[in-house]
């Protein structure tokens, strides 16, 4: 949601996008690093890549997985582009990044990679408690939350500072609804495993990091800071508030996985 | 068309454990690294004790060789596949570790090889030789008490075919309609 963030400081005319747009390629780039990370034939990955590609057998249309890392390859060139724009100064580079079809792929890709790791989740059977349309609804608003935080550290302009504000105090009411959503849909209406997930969370091994980590420092901090913030705006406090959001929002996406078992079988 | 699967005798079954030890020699060369993800030796078959009323329930899961196998759709190079003879396999060569057919299994029947990084399960290489000679997986083979079978249930003279005939069968998990080819017979 960050290259959608930076697609809509485009529009409003922000003058200087250097850090940011560096910021959110190094973060693509990270996230593509720890996803290489976890392979456990990382060796492999070229060979099988390109000859799953060449004997039509690569599963764009059928694994999330796939469309996934073909979704941060976009991003990560399309930020890299974007960075190097406000970087140099080469008339083709900045023509084809100020064109408004840039901006809208650019924000359909941001859009498209904050929602792909909910569903590639979403997507395993194997592990009931993930198995809800929730999920990347929860990573939208998350994602979104974080884009505003980023922004709010990064970007020092008054309007955009209140937009910040007011979004986010919206945006974090949706996610605590949708997080509360989740474990009450586990706890109270999800099959055997999701339960023992749903209750990880509630009162279980995960309880302090699920009510500590995600809730109050990730969710209602901000948004208590948020709320003052509608009448007088104090910048580090803001900025706090900022940093605790992207650390909730990490310790939200751990817990989700940690909390994750598989079901019986019988 | 040719449709492999396995048949476990579950009231005849003795909790011996020679099939996972079978498969943990044959297969893996008696190795002792733990697999991490089971909690259990290198073996591709694992006992599941469930408490329910006055006796547990025992059960030995290992692949299903599905019809319809998420670890198949899932997986992004192709590397976990259905063969023509319905089984579901490996090609270590696509295989590049990501671990996300693991979670896709609704029976949690795949477990990752730390020296490889491959998420092994049932048919193995040794077992799998074996099948294309015409013989039984080691798991079938070994087992003292013939509580277990193995072949084409499109073959209506098959070993397995026969056996199933005359029994009472359940397949587990069948509800999420998973078309598992995991016989569990019952009662005779």
């Amino acid at each position: 949601m960050g290259a959608v963030a930076y697609v809509l400081l485009r529009q409003v005319k922000v003058d200087n996008l250097k850090a940011f747009s560096w910021v959110l390629f190094i973060s693509i780039v990270a996230a593509l690093v720890f996803v290489v990370a976890d392979l456990s034939r990382p060796w492999n990955l070229v060979n099988a890549l390109t000859t799953s590609f060449f004997t039509g057998k690569f599963g764009l249309f059928r694994s999330w997985m796939a469309l996934g890392i073909v979704l941060l390859s976009v991003a990560a060139l399309l930020l890299f582009l974007a960075a190097l724009r406000h970087t140099t100064n080469i008339k083709m580079l900045n023509a084809v990044v100020d064109a408004g079809w840039f901006g809208v792929l650019l924000a359909a890709v941001g859009l498209l990679v904050t929602m792909y790791s909910g569903f590639l989740i979403a997507a395993a059977p194997g592990i009931p408690f993930w198995n809800t349309a929730l999920i990347p609804v929860l990573w939208m608003f998350s994602a979104s939350v974080c884009a505003l935080a980023l922004t709010e550290l990064m970007i020092r302009r008054n309007d955009i500072t209140k937009f910040i504000i007011r979004a986010g105090s919206g945006l974090k009411v949706a996610e605590l609804i949708a997080v509360l959503a989740l474990v009450n849909l586990a706890v109270y209406g999800g099959a055997t495993a999701a339960r023992a997930s749903g209750w990880a969370l509630v009162h279980g091994p995960l309880a302090p990091a699920f009510w500590g980590g995600v809730v109050a420092v990730g969710i209602l901090t901000p948004m208590a800071i948020g709320l003052v913030s509608w009448s007088r705006e104090i910048k580090p406090l803001l900025a706090a508030a900022a940093m605790l959001a992207l650390i909730g929002a990490l310790m939200l996406r751990i817990v989700v996985l940690q909390a994750g078992v598989f079901g019986p079988v019988a | 068309m040719t449709r492999l699967a396995h048949l476990w005798y579950q009231s005849r079954c003795t909790a011996c454990g020679a099939c996972i030890a079978a498969c943990n020699a044959a297969n893996y060369h008696s190795t002792d690294i733990t697999n991490k993800a089971w909690g259990w030796l290198a073996s591709n078959i694992r006992r599941v004790e469930i408490l329910r009323g006055h006796r547990p329930l025992l059960y030995l899961i290992q692949c299903q060789h599905r019809e319809a196998a998420p670890c198949v759709t899932v997986c992004l190079t192709g590397g976990s596949y259905k063969d023509v003879d319905g089984l579901v396999k490996i090609k270590p060569e696509l295989c590049i570790g990501c671990k996300y057919c693991m979670v896709a299994c609704i029976y949690n029947a795949r477990w990752l090889d730390e020296e490889t990084g491959l998420p092994r399960k049932c048919m193995e290489d040794e077992c799998l030789s074996q099948v294309k000679a015409g013989l039984d997986p080691v798991c079938v083979a070994v087992c003292p008490a013939k509580a277990r079978a193995f072949g084409d249930v499109d073959d209506p003279h098959s070993k397995i075919s026969r056996r199933l005939a005359k029994s009472r069968y359940v397949r587990l998990l069948e509800n999420k309609g998973t078309e598992p080819k995991y016989f569990v017979v019952v009662r005779p």
